[in-house]
């Protein structure tokens, strides 16, 4: 049996469209119940919806032989994971914005509000720039709106939320999609299976 | 047979250290603890950079050990040894240290191809051991060769999409043609090292900090077990080269025993 974590939500319905695009269904899947686990026997394949961010501790600690995950999850926890593929869906950028005009005053620490700290902490520790890191969950732009921040660190798809926010992208820090990543002792000894599924999604991404 | 007086993981301990003593492996019992300055400078050697240490009575700053290797290279003699011990560590995305227990074997003599052979023939026999009948595998890289095929910009990067079989992260970074395919499709062990042992695969994920290890790197594992069960390799450290390897024994918990 292979079992397969996949994120709740948007991105987690497009990936699922590529499973199934590729020939992996799951009956009730599609129905919007309240359902997690779904089995098809016949594949020999078990897939359950899980938070996005945890997605990558199902995998590295097992539950899950594979699992669909964000780029930028992957970036900010540094699971001990592989990570097989590039599902080119959910494609968006991980950026510094603040509100137009705005100049950093390197006077001071700056003040960064995130909720990816640990990719804050990085990038700015690349170029020697001590910061304050603000950790939020969602909104985030708000946060230079009311002087709560200087910048934030978010994920920015269209940008139309920020333009409407009269904020503006500062810098890119890497582009984003979903990924596909393996437990790696589930790679070893179920790796023939998990490459056929890697090979049937490429033609369908 | 179920063992009712010992725990799985002293269980595993004692078969593990029959196998070191059967090949002539001298025990070797270490203080707990060692000077907090031996470990400055050398964070790149350890697992966790993070380490416990404490005042002694004389006022002198001492640390729990995190590491065996260390000890072994600065202490003993020449030699093969195994040991048994505790060290204390803060796992990957925790605020607190842990003790982990760790069963191995440190070679202190020059590597020959014959020592080479016999540290990779130990690792698949202490697979064996503590695989409960599992299927087992040990997978190997030479960091050596690793490290000459990386450009010299974005190493680290670079190291990482290695470790995590990141072709298309490789592929951004502008790796080369010759360590991408090393990467996706590895290549025969050579001289026979192993050719007697179809638990040993050559996969490039298995090397870890390139920055001491400089032969062979491996790590094993075991169906049914999500975390490499061994680490080890080749190494070489102010001018001294070894090879060794740890079995994390608290990886085994509730899985061995029988």
């Amino acid at each position: 049996m292979i079992n397969i974590a996949l994120p709740k939500g948007r991105l987690g319905d497009k990936v699922y469209g590529l499973f199934s695009s590729a020939g992996y269904e799951f009956s009730g899947i599609s129905d919007g119940g309240r359902r997690l686990v779904f089995v098809n026997e016949e594949l020999g394949m078990r897939c359950f919806w899980v938070k996005p961010f945890d997605v990558p501790v199902y995998v590295e600690r097992g539950t899950a032989d594979i699992g669909a995950a964000g780029k930028d999850i992957l970036m900010e926890r540094s699971p001990e994971v592989y990570e097989l593929m590039d599902l080119k869906v959910g494609k968006c950028r991980m950026a510094v914005a603040g509100v137009n005009g705005y100049e950093d005053d390197m006077s001071r620490v700056l003040r960064v509000a995130t909720e990816f700290p640990n990719i804050a902490q990085e990038y700015y520790a690349a170029s020697g720039r001590e910061i304050d890191v603000i950790p939020l969950r969602g909104s985030l732009e708000l946060a230079p709106i009311l002087g709560l921040s200087d910048v934030i660190v978010d994920i920015v798809e269209t940008g139309t939320t920020l333009r409407e926010n009269n904020l503006c992208v500062i810098d890119e820090i890497a582009s984003l999609s979903a990924r596909l990543i393996a437990n790696k002792s589930a790679y070893k000894f179920k790796g023939e299976r998990i490459r056929e599924i890697m090979r049937r999604l490429e033609e369908v991404s | 047979m179920t063992n009712t007086i010992l725990t799985p993981e002293e269980t595993a301990s004692l078969n593990l250290r029959g196998i070191y003593a059967s090949y002539g492996y001298k025990f070797y019992r270490m203080r707990r603890f060692e000077e907090y300055d031996f470990y400055a400078g050398k964070k790149d050697f350890l697992i966790s950079s993070a380490i416990l240490a404490f005042t002694d009575l004389n006022g002198k700053l001492m640390a729990l050990r995190p590491d065996v290797t260390l000890s072994v290279i600065k202490h003993a003699p020449e030699g093969r040894y195994f040991y048994d011990e505790k060290v204390y560590r803060v796992p990957k995305n925790s605020s607190s240290f842990r003790e982990i227990s760790q069963c191995g074997i440190e070679y202190t003599l020059p590597v020959t191809h014959e020592a080479l052979k016999e540290v990779l023939r130990l690792a698949v026999e202490s697979l064996h051991a503590v695989s409960g009948g599992r299927r087992c595998v040990l997978d190997v890289a030479d960091a050596g060769e690793i490290s000459r095929l990386m450009p010299d910009e974005k190493r680290p990067e670079i190291l990482r999409c290695i470790v995590s079989k990141n072709i298309h992260g490789l592929k951004e970074l502008g790796a080369s043609q010759e360590l991408l395919d090393l990467v996706s499709e590895g290549r025969e062990i050579p001289e026979g090292l192993c050719s007697d042992m179809a638990e040993i695969r050559y996969d490039c994920s298995a090397v870890t900090s390139l920055s001491y290890y400089d032969g062979l790197v491996f790590k094993g594992y075991i169906d049914g077990i999500p975390e490499a069960v061994i680490s080890g390799g080749q190494y070489s450290f102010e001018g001294k080269k070894g090879a060794g390897f740890a079995v994390y024994l608290d990886t085994l918990e509730g899985s061995c025993g029988d």
